[in-house]
Order: structure tokens, then sequence, then C-alpha cells
């Protein structure tokens, strides 16, 4: 068994480690503050390849997998973006690049992936509706063929990202949920440009007001009429729920990469300041009451990381991967929360001061435990499908 | 152009850096080894050089086995193959021997344009452009933050107290550069993938002609004779503005002949 991590997910730590180093907390903080996203580091991440890591070489890309985009993520986030800005990451070269590079048709990969890889354009992805949040099989938006075409009715929230997008990566129903035997049948994934959507007057968007992650607004999103061409579905007609979950299954193993990262550096603020400061004569940290969440938190890190890392392997391998992504999941977003509270702990009166970056970090953790899928959905799954317990729903 | 970036491998500013109690030298065991900053300026300046004019850029440094990192992190960044001149010999050699080193091994190798940062963080003798040319019998070029090549003439404005100066000479010659000159760039992935591969010759002093007795500890024309930690910094001077407050402050600029 070897754990070392291998060359190409090395290459990234360092890579992304070294254009960060020239971008500490203050910067993140200020995109956080100003509510903008952070356009400088953007730029390098595109010049040097690093958002093309999972469009394949032939695409203009790097040709590597999961793992790397889940390494590059971390350490994005390590280096004091934390969890709020991983999104910056997550929407293109994630959900667009790495779901075109497995679903995409011959012609959508050559017209996107290129583009992707360059950052010249980029992707969101709506799925969330209001009556639709963790039950994902029961959204309503509803795609009904109309000659070569598709006409889109419908709503969804919380889509993250749309400001920006050329493309959005929009899952409806073609077959209503009522009618679809089993109920995962009858999704269908469509490509939809955003701009000319927008002009065209058949999608809207409204930002919603929230308490973080303010570096990528997201919305509400409005679908009136809007027609898609057939050739813009993704993966197969009905058979949606297979692009589904190879865009789940990363997202939550890309966002616990960003927790992890939060985790990271929230413990290291954490310990900073329990080093340097000073009570009774002696360095707070040198209190086990304090000492010991620390360690805790360390611990409940690396094991975090490992799961995380075995669950991006097996997406790489096509080996099935909901449980080890579930659990890493869960298991890195209740590190990153335990770290930042703990580090909150550690800071005395000072937590709450917004001087210190600790307030921004217990924010940015808060929501790995609802976002993307709650906590609770989560060890549903780890109940019912991997413990084999009977549903309560 | 055959273009040669000398590059070193320096501790990391951001940790401790110590010197060793035994034989006085630089403890490079003790912090992380990163590439000297300017030195980056230096690959980058080479790299454009290169793509403006076509040729080839060799990473040359002199340091210890760890210091292969420092040669993967330019080659990494584009340059084409790298030169590590590694010996036990070596260590302890100050800036007269390390240029002599460099200039043998550089001679080895041939160049048409030498590039190096003007200092280095650790030792900060800023030197070592000025003793390599000499040896090398080329002209020097220093504390550039414009390099021009045209044909086998190359120019750069030369920082100043009251500006810069306009030096002009024809290759071969010995470039030194400061950070104004330009932005480096950080590798790319591919950059640090093909870096791997990237060729990486090993040279002892014999191989590069370099004789014993002229490097090393035992050779260096300085020596270091004791050392101690800087001492805590002083408690301040605080001035309590009574209405003097700038005359007061001016009286202790003056006495310090600030002012």
């Amino acid at each position: 068994m070897d754990f070392s991590l291998p060359e190409s997910a090395q290459a990234v730590q360092r890579g992304i480690a070294g254009i960060c180093s020239r971008y500490g907390m203050d910067y993140w903080e200020r995109c956080e503050t100003e509510k903008r996203w952070p356009e400088e580091v953007w730029a390098e991440l595109a010049k040097g390849g690093w958002l093309g890591l999972a469009v394949p070489e032939e695409y203009g890309g790097a040709g590597q997998g999961l793992l790397e985009l889940a390494v590059a993520t971390e350490t994005l986030s390590a280096s004091g973006s934390a969890g709020g800005s991983a999104f910056t990451y997550v929407l293109t070269p994630g959900f667009g690049a790495m779901t075109l590079a497995r679903h995409g048709t011959a012609a959508q990969k050559a017209e996107l992936l290129p583009k992707l890889a360059t950052g010249e354009i980029e992707t969101c992805f709506a799925l969330t509706e209001p009556d639709a949040g963790s039950n994902s099989l029961a959204i309503s938006t509803f795609a009904r063929q109309d000659g070569g075409e598709f006409v889109v009715n419908g709503q969804k929230i919380w889509i993250t990202g749309v400001q920006r997008a050329t493309w959005m990566l929009l899952v409806t129903r073609t077959i209503p949920a009522a009618e679809a035997r089993p109920r995962a049948n009858g999704m269908t994934v469509f490509l939809v440009n955003v701009p000319e959507a927008v002009a065209a007057g058949q999608l809207s968007y409204r930002p919603i007001s929230k308490m973080g992650a303010n570096t990528t607004p997201s919305n509400m999103v409005f679908i009136d009429e809007l027609r898609v061409p057939a050739e813009n579905v993704v993966g197969e007609l009905h058979g949606g729920a297979v692009v589904l979950w190879d865009i789940l299954n990363p997202e939550r193993i890309l966002l616990g990469a960003s927790a992890l990262g939060g985790a990271e550096v929230a413990l290291r603020v954490g310990v900073n300041y329990a080093k340097e400061r000073e009570v009774f004569g002696r360095p707070i940290g040198s209190n086990q009451a304090i000492a010991f969440p620390l360690a805790q938190v360390k611990a409940k890190i690396e094991l975090a990381r490992l799961m995380l890392y075995k669950a991006a392997w097996a997406f790489d391998n096509r080996l099935p991967c909901g449980t080890e992504a579930n659990i890493a999941k869960l298991t890195a977003s209740q590190a990153a929360w335990e770290a930042a509270d703990a580090a909150f702990q550690t800071h005395g009166g000072m937590a709450y001061s917004l001087e210190y970056p600790v307030a921004r970090l217990l924010t940015d953790a808060r929501i790995g435990k609802i976002a993307p899928v709650t906590e609770e959905l989560l060890l549903n799954y780890l109940a019912t499908q991997v413990l084999g317990l009977p549903r309560s729903f | 152009m055959n273009i040669v970036v000398c590059v070193k491998q320096v501790p990391d500013t951001a940790t401790e850096r110590k010197l060793r109690s035994d034989d006085k030298t630089l403890d490079r065991d003790a912090a992380d080894g990163v590439i000297n900053e300017l030195c980056e300026y230096a690959v980058e300046e080479a790299l454009k050089i290169k793509e403006a004019h076509g040729g080839e850029v060799t990473v040359l440094t002199m340091g210890p086995s760890k210091a292969t990192d420092t040669i993967r992190k330019a080659l990494a960044m584009g340059a084409d193959k790298a030169v590590h001149l590694v010996d036990d010999a070596l260590h302890g050699s100050d800036a007269l021997s390390t240029s002599y080193a460099l200039a043998q091994t550089l001679k080895k190798i041939g160049f048409d344009l030498v590039i190096l940062g003007s200092e280095s963080t650790d030792a900060r003798t800023g030197v070592l452009a000025a003793m390599l040319a000499e040896r090398l019998g080329t002209p020097q070029l220093t504390l550039a933050r414009k390099v021009d090549i045209d044909g086998s003439a190359v120019t750069i404005e030369r920082v100043t107290d009251y500006g810069y100066d306009k030096v002009e000479a024809s290759l071969p010659a010995v470039v030194s550069v400061v950070e104004k000159i330009n932005e480096p760039r950080y590798p790319s992935f591919k950059g640090i993938m093909a870096a791997k591969k990237k060729p990486v010759e090993t040279l002892g002093i014999a191989d590069a002609e370099i004789a014993a007795d002229q490097v090393g500890l035992a050779s260096a024309w300085s020596e270091v004779v004791e050392f101690a930690a800087a001492p805590p910094r002083a408690a301040g001077t605080v001035v309590k503005d009574e209405g003097d407050g700038g005359a007061k402050a001016a009286e202790f600029l003056a006495s310090k002949k600030f002012i």
C-alpha cells in the first residue's frame, strides 16, 4: 500500500502554493469584505494551466483527475481563502470541465473544453430548487421537447456563479418525478448559454444576500420558456441521473477538500495564537484546555484527508465512490467546523473582533455542515445505503 | 544564444536562520532551502531573452545535494537544463572561491550571457557578478533594471542612487539584475511536471577542473571569528507630546544624525 501522493498531485500542491504565497489571508479577507471575485489569483491560475487540470490533454488541458482537483482546492483553501472562496475553483474546473470531459458529446468537448482549460469561459451548475433541496430527484423544472429544441420552465435557488458563467449545467426533468420509474429516470442535463438566455429574456437571476462566501454570489434563477437546442443535452436524454452523480460525488469531494483547507487555516491561526498569547505569565497553549481541542482537530484533519484522497482516487478509477465521498465530506466539514470553533475559543474575547480572521473562518466553516448537502443527509446515506437501516422517509 | 543563469539555494527567510557551532558556516539543515528570490528574477529575465531571441537557458547552481529542489524550481519556470556543481570540498567557500568555482564551471560548459541575481538573502555580499566577470575576462553589467540584447551587444539600465546609467557591452558578458527588472512567472502545471524530466548534469570539482586548494572553508579569504545572537531590541524612547512633540522628535533625529 502506497500512501504517497502521485507526482502530479505533488506538482499541484507546489504550484498552487507558489501562487498563493503572494496572496495571504489579508487578500482573501479583502475579497470577502468587498464581495468580489479574486481576479488576481484567478488570472494566475488561468495562466499556469491550473484551471484545466481535469481537461484531457487533447483539449489543451493537463489530463489529470479529481485527485489533482481536490488537492488544488485544498491547497487554495489552506492558503487562506478557506471554505468560502473554494467555489472559485469548483465551479469551472470541477462542475464544468470535469463533467464535460466525462459526459460531453464530441462536439461539446471540442467547443468548450479548450476554453474551459484556459479560463476563457466559465460554468455554473443549477440543480437545487425552492421545493427540492436535498431531495434532488423531486425537482420540477421541466423541459418539454419541441422539434429540435427543448423548452424549459422552472425555478432554481442557490445557484452560485451565474454572473460569470457563459454556460450553465441545468438539471431538469423530462419525465415528471411522479411518473418516473425508477425515480431517477427522466432527468436530463442541459448546457445553457447564460448570456444568450438572459438577452432573450428566458432566464433571469437575483443574488441572495448571504452570511459568508461572498466572493461568489449565489442566486435565485428564473427560467421562462427557455429554448435549448437538443444537441445541448449532456449525457443521455432522460438519463441525466448518471451525469448528476458524477457531478454530485465530485462536488462532495471538492467541497470536502475546501473544508479541509479551511480546517488547516483555522488550526494554523489557532495554534499561532496559542503560542503567542500570554496570560498568567505563560503562553495559553501550555494549558491543556487550549491545547487538546487543537490536537484533537489535527487528528480529525488527518483522518478526513485520508478518506478524501481515497474518495477522489476511487472516482478517478471509476470505482463506486458514494460512500467514500459522503464520509469524506462529512468528516472534513466537521473537522473544519471544530477547527474554526477551537481557533475561535483559543482567541478568547478577541475572537469576536473582526480584526482577527477567526470570525470569518467560523462563518466559512459553518456552511460545510449544510452545503452542498446537509450533514443529516450524509448520515442518512450512510445509515440507509451503507448500513441498510430502514428509511424514515 | 547560450544563456546561463546562476541560482542559489538559501535558507528560507521566513524561518530562523542559524550558523553552525562547529565550523561557523551556515547551518543549511536548520532551515528549509528555497530559491534565492532575486535568482527568480534572473531566471525570468533569461527566459524572456530566450523567448525574444531564441537559444537555450541553462541553470547553474553550486550547493549541497538538497539544492536540486532549487534547480527544479528554475527548470519548472521554463529553463531547459541544469548543471549542479556539488562537492564536499566546496563546503565553506567564500565569495572569492565561489566565483572561482563557478567561473571554472562556466568555462567548461560555455556561455554567451551569464545572468545572476544581484545578491543573495543569506550572505548578501553582492559581489559575485563582478568577481565572476573578472575571472571570466568578460564585461560586467551589474544591478540591471532592464536588459536589451541587440546582436552581439547587450545594454542595461544600471540602477544608481540618482536614477540609472545606461551601460553597454559586447557579448559574452555577465549581468546581474535587481527586483525592478520583471515579475517572475509562477511555474505552470506542465512546467513542474516537465521539470522532472529535464537533464541535470552533476559535476564535482575534478569534473570542472577546480583546484581543491582554491575552494572550501580552509581556503576562504574571509573568516568568521565569532558570532552571537542579535541582542533583543531595547525598549524604545517614548516622547510625550506636550505641544513640543515636533521639536523633541527633531532633536532625537538630529542626535542620531538623521537630520
